[in-house]
């Protein structure tokens, strides 16, 4: 990570960030969902290889949804909501009653909706804790094998880093069995400036 | 399969191999993976290219990864393709990859066309023609390269499975 040593300390405070962003986008979602209960496990905040992250999130194979969301502003953060196919299908269901479940447009254009209003509402928790400005750019959907996905979306982030810091989310909802997945993949300089905002040298 | 060497190749990552073996890749989406194979000593090698041209990223990690870039990963397998008793002047390549999966990423040449304009050249520049490609589209693949045989099958979602 080249002059930013992230220490064991600076991944439990972006753990705690993580936390508070995404009870935020949880909140957010279980609204849109009719009031369906969410649960959300505590993020876990890691450095992990750059090789690794296609198959943490059930198999570089899986068939997934994928929002794809960066943020520029005064950090730039890349920002990814993956939902395996099965988990898109019942939130489909849900705001779209009478959908196909083929994917078409409309079904597209629901999911990336709930990623933008999960995404957003991280942000803004982001946001709000740290002062900085963030700028989300325009969302974007892609629905195809998990690992096809994350390593574009790395592609687009000009990942330079082996290492990558990754703040993880499993969302899941009990009786809809619905799973999904935040992945915050913050660029070195970003690491930095969080760091320097919250006053952790 | 059986009694096969099967070798995966993770993302900017790289494997040669000589003899009955496959070599395969998962989830090539802007990524483009570039098969490189001596038909006559049947060895080949795999990359699975991230990035397109190293120069162009000045902060590069330490120790630096040749597999994740066009311009470095391909001169390194040609090399170990070598070390292992391929000759340079055989080697043919088959390429997959090099789409673009996100919608409205509105720019004038995509990261995956980046990826494909850097390998085709770095193949030129040594001389290597392709000699079969899937590539391009909105849509992930999956590539599988059997040593031996020099058959590659190109796999997707939802898409089916062709050889290249």
């Amino acid at each position: 990570m080249g002059e930013d040593t992230v220490n064991s300390f600076k991944l439990d405070v972006l753990k705690e960030l993580a936390n508070i962003g995404t009870g935020n986008a949880v909140t957010s979602l279980a609204k849109l969902l009719d009031g369906e209960k969410i649960t959300m496990e505590v993020p876990d905040a890691k450095l992990v290889p750059l090789q690794d992250i296609p198959e943490s999130l059930g198999g570089a194979e899986l068939p997934v949804a994928g929002v794809f969301i960066e943020s520029t502003g005064d950090i730039q953060l890349t920002i990814l909501f993956v939902i395996p196919l099965e988990s898109a299908l019942k939130i489909i269901s849900v705001l779209l009653p009478a959908a196909r479940g083929d994917f078409d447009a409309l079904e597209q254009s629901a999911l990336l909706e709930v990623g933008n209003i999960l995404t957003s509402s991280y942000l803004t928790a982001l946001s709000l804790m740290t002062d900085l400005l963030l700028l989300p750019s325009p969302p974007a959907i892609a629905i195809d094998m998990s690992g096809a996905i994350i390593s574009t979306v790395m592609a687009e982030a000009r990942v330079q880093d082996d290492e990558l810091v990754l703040l993880q989310t499993t969302l899941n909802s009990r009786r809809k069995r619905i799973i999904g997945y935040i992945l915050i993949i913050p660029d070195r300089g970003a690491l930095g400036t969080i760091f320097a905002r919250l006053g952790i040298r | 399969m059986k009694g096969m060497v099967v070798s995966r190749v993770k993302i900017a990552d790289w494997a040669v191999l000589k003899g009955r073996g496959v070599l395969t890749t998962i989830g090539l989406g802007s990524c483009v993976g570039v098969v490189l194979y001596d038909y006559r000593s049947r060895v080949g090698g795999l990359a699975h290219i991230l990035l397109h041209d190293s120069r162009d990223f000045p902060n590069k990690s330490k120790p630096f990864n040749p597999a994740k870039y066009a311009d470095t990963a391909i001169p390194l397998l040609v090399r170990e393709i070598e070390n292992i008793g391929g000759n340079k002047e055989r080697l043919r390549a088959k390429i997959a990859g090099g789409s673009q999966l996100f919608k409205n990423q509105k720019v004038r040449e995509s990261v995956g066309e980046k990826n494909l304009r850097l390998v085709r050249q770095v193949l030129e520049e040594h001389g290597i023609p392709i000699i079969g490609e899937d590539v391009g589209g909105n849509y992930g693949r999956t590539l599988h390269f059997y040593v031996d045989t020099g058959k590659t099958i190109v796999s997707t979602v939802g898409r089916g499975e062709k050889e290249i």
